[in-house]
């Protein structure tokens, strides 16, 4: 890793160099929520936001998103790619992405995504936890790769480290804006670092958590929990790795139609109905389940499907606890 | 396939044949010479039929890789988008991609006898299993224990008659089972007493011997009947590893993408569509939710 600091002064000038590769979106604040939007100026930024109710995937997989035109009977591709910065993501958000490459940058690659993704010039900014966040249990409170810089707070500037060559080119380009680290930027860093360590209420222990959920298949909180659940799919929207999508063909007009992908909701009776009328998942309890289990699947290689953003916690209407059901669930076994 | 993995092909449809009065079998061409050659599956495998415009669904193939230049595919009526194939006419041109899933692991198989395990639409992918097994000539024996409904549901009701007479110099046996009875099935029952009954197909399984060590069963049926013929082959000693069932889910991508065939727990989660839809029991005994 390259690690190179940013001065306070010089971040506006920073900011405003990072428009040469195309429109800048960062975490702006509405009403009482964060949310990524096209930043034109520095003050528009809330560099301090907890999290943004869409995660960065809306960049990547759009909540609607046209795959084919249809033309002279036949589909034309509409795989497109404009350079685009996505400024202020925080470390859980990116390991989101990286879950999702695992899925869609994977054989068949996806082209959509992948032309975005190529596009896309990621900063990440450093965060401190609130009361949701557990992204600490599950290691991704700090983001190895997956960015091309990342900013770290320090009292006079940032701590700037580099994590791809696009990202070195950048800072390159922008040389005179940057100065070595010092001795004390590090103690800086590393204060910071301890109090964020130190700041989070929630955790979920992962060891073993995999078997002992599958274990815990006929426990009954996930029936008490199934009933207080509104099986709205927020939850799913809003969740960085939560990526099932149904696929439409809308006529535009009468003449033109176009095949669009749509997120689709795990809680939804349709999402494992076949034809002719069988479920897969019948009940909301399975629904609800499913959901859990999915999101505490324990890939070997790369560990869980959750980031412990705590978006779904802090939107779900029912007021159902992620980390709390895990905890619940495992107890029952004891 | 090149380039994006969603495009679909055109497909001519060559033939369509009413089999039942729900289901029809579609044979169809690649218009393009280059990917008709390209195009090799194995049997298990499902394509995706694309009507631009319309929409999309998965189906299993049918006819088997032996037979080249064309595929078949036998499509039952139960919903919008098969109601529009059902429409289509000799001529007609459709948007083909795939193949996808993994296929039965036909070569690992070479040697062996197959019990085909069939009920009602569950014929459909095993029709490409018995007609690869039979056109190779790899295999020691063949079964087929089919269960329907009626003698109007028996799908490809010449094949499967012609097989009953025949079958035996194929060193393929041919069983049925049915359920309601008509003229005509007492008929068939008369002809080929052995081989025909009133019953559900695990009745089939009676008075048949097989060596356990050499032998594999492949199923496919609605989900309730798994249960019951893995019940009557872990009877007679057959290990999991040996049963092969073909799962159907729900799929919209066909490559592991859009999550909705996703099954399992936090130990085992399986795109159905990518990993499968071929399993065997034991993945299903490992895997909850699987069957």
């Amino acid at each position: 890793m390259r690690y190179i600091k940013l001065p306070s002064e010089n971040f506006e000038t920073f900011f405003n160099s990072l428009k040469e590769w195309g429109k800048v979106y960062g975490p702006v604040k509405k009403g009482s929520i964060y949310s990524f939007q096209e930043v034109d100026e520095v003050a528009e930024l809330a560099l301090d936001y907890t999290r943004t109710i869409l995660p960065p995937k809306k960049f990547f997989v759009r909540p609607r998103d046209t795959m084919f035109r249809l033309k002279d009977g036949r589909w034309e591709n509409g795989v497109e790619g404009e350079k685009f910065v996505l400024f202020g993501l925080h470390s859980c958000d990116i390991h989101g992405l990286k879950i999702l490459d695992r899925v869609y940058l994977n054989e068949p690659v996806d082209p959509y995504y992948k032309a975005r993704r190529d596009a896309a010039l990621i900063v990440g900014i450093s965060c401190m936890p609130d009361e949701y966040c557990f992204c600490k249990s599950l290691g991704t409170h700090f983001a190895m790769d997956g960015f091309d810089l990342f900013l770290h707070e320090l009292p006079d500037g940032w701590l700037v480290r580099i994590g791809s060559v696009r990202g070195h080119e950048i800072a390159w380009e922008n040389e005179e804006l940057f100065e070595d680290v010092t001795d004390e930027d590090l103690k800086h860093f590393k204060e910071f670092e301890d109090r964020r360590a130190n700041a989070f209420q929630k955790e979920i222990p992962q060891e073993g958590l995999a078997d002992m959920l599958d274990l815990a298949y006929n426990s009954p909180v996930w029936k008490d929990y199934a009933e207080k659940c509104l099986a709205c799919g927020n939850c799913n929207m809003v969740c960085p790795t939560c990526r099932c999508y149904e696929v439409c063909d809308r006529w535009v007009d009468a003449y033109s139609s176009v095949r669009e992908r749509r997120y689709d909701s795990c809680f939804m009776e349709s999402h494992g109905l076949v034809a002719g009328g069988h479920n897969f998942r019948p009940t909301r309890l399975d629904r609800f389940r499913h959901r859990y289990y999915c999101k505490s699947y324990f890939d070997p290689s790369a560990g869980f499907n959750c980031v412990g953003c705590g978006r779904c916690d802090e939107f779900c209407p029912a007021g159902i606890e992620h980390v709390k059901v895990l905890e619940e669930v495992r107890g029952s076994l004891r | 396939m090149t380039g994006n993995p969603y495009q679909s092909h055109d497909a001519r449809i060559l033939e369509v044949k009413d089999l039942t009065p729900r289901e029809k079998l579609c044979t169809l061409r690649f218009l393009d010479p280059e990917v008709s050659e390209r195009f090799t599956f194995k049997p298990g495998q499902f394509v995706i039929i694309d009507v631009r415009g319309f929409g999309e669904f998965p189906i299993s193939l049918c006819s088997s890789p032996t037979r080249k230049g064309y595929i078949q595919l036998c499509i039952r009526k139960v919903g919008r988008m098969t109601k529009f194939v059902h429409n289509m006419k000799e001529g007609d041109v459709v948007g083909i991609r795939g193949p996808y899933g993994n296929g039965f692991p036909m070569e690992n198989m070479e040697g062996s006898n197959l019990i085909l395990v069939a009920g009602g639409l569950g014929m459909a992918p095993l029709r490409s299993v018995l007609w690869y097994a039979l056109d190779t000539g790899k295999y020691e024996h063949v079964w087929l224990l089919y269960g329907t409904k009626a003698y109007e549901d028996i799908l490809f009701r010449d094949e499967i008659i012609h097989l009953l007479k025949h079958g035996s110099s194929m060193n393929c046996s041919v069983k049925l089972a049915y359920e309601v009875e008509s003229p005509s099935c007492i008929y068939l029952e008369r002809g080929f007493s052995d081989k025909v009954c009133r019953g559900v197909v695990t009745d089939l399984f009676r008075g048949e011997e097989f060596d356990v060590d050499n032998t594999y069963a492949l199923i496919c049926g609605p989900p309730v009947m798994y249960k019951f013929v893995i019940k009557e082959l872990l009877n007679r000693k057959l290990s999991p590893g040996r049963i092969y069932m073909t799962l159907e889910r729900r799929m919209r991508c066909g490559v592991g993408k859009c999550g909705h065939c996703i099954v399992g727990t936090s130990t085992s989660i399986k795109y159905v569509c990518k990993d499968g839809p071929v399993f065997t029991y034991w993945d299903a005994l490992s895997t909850r939710g699987l069957i």
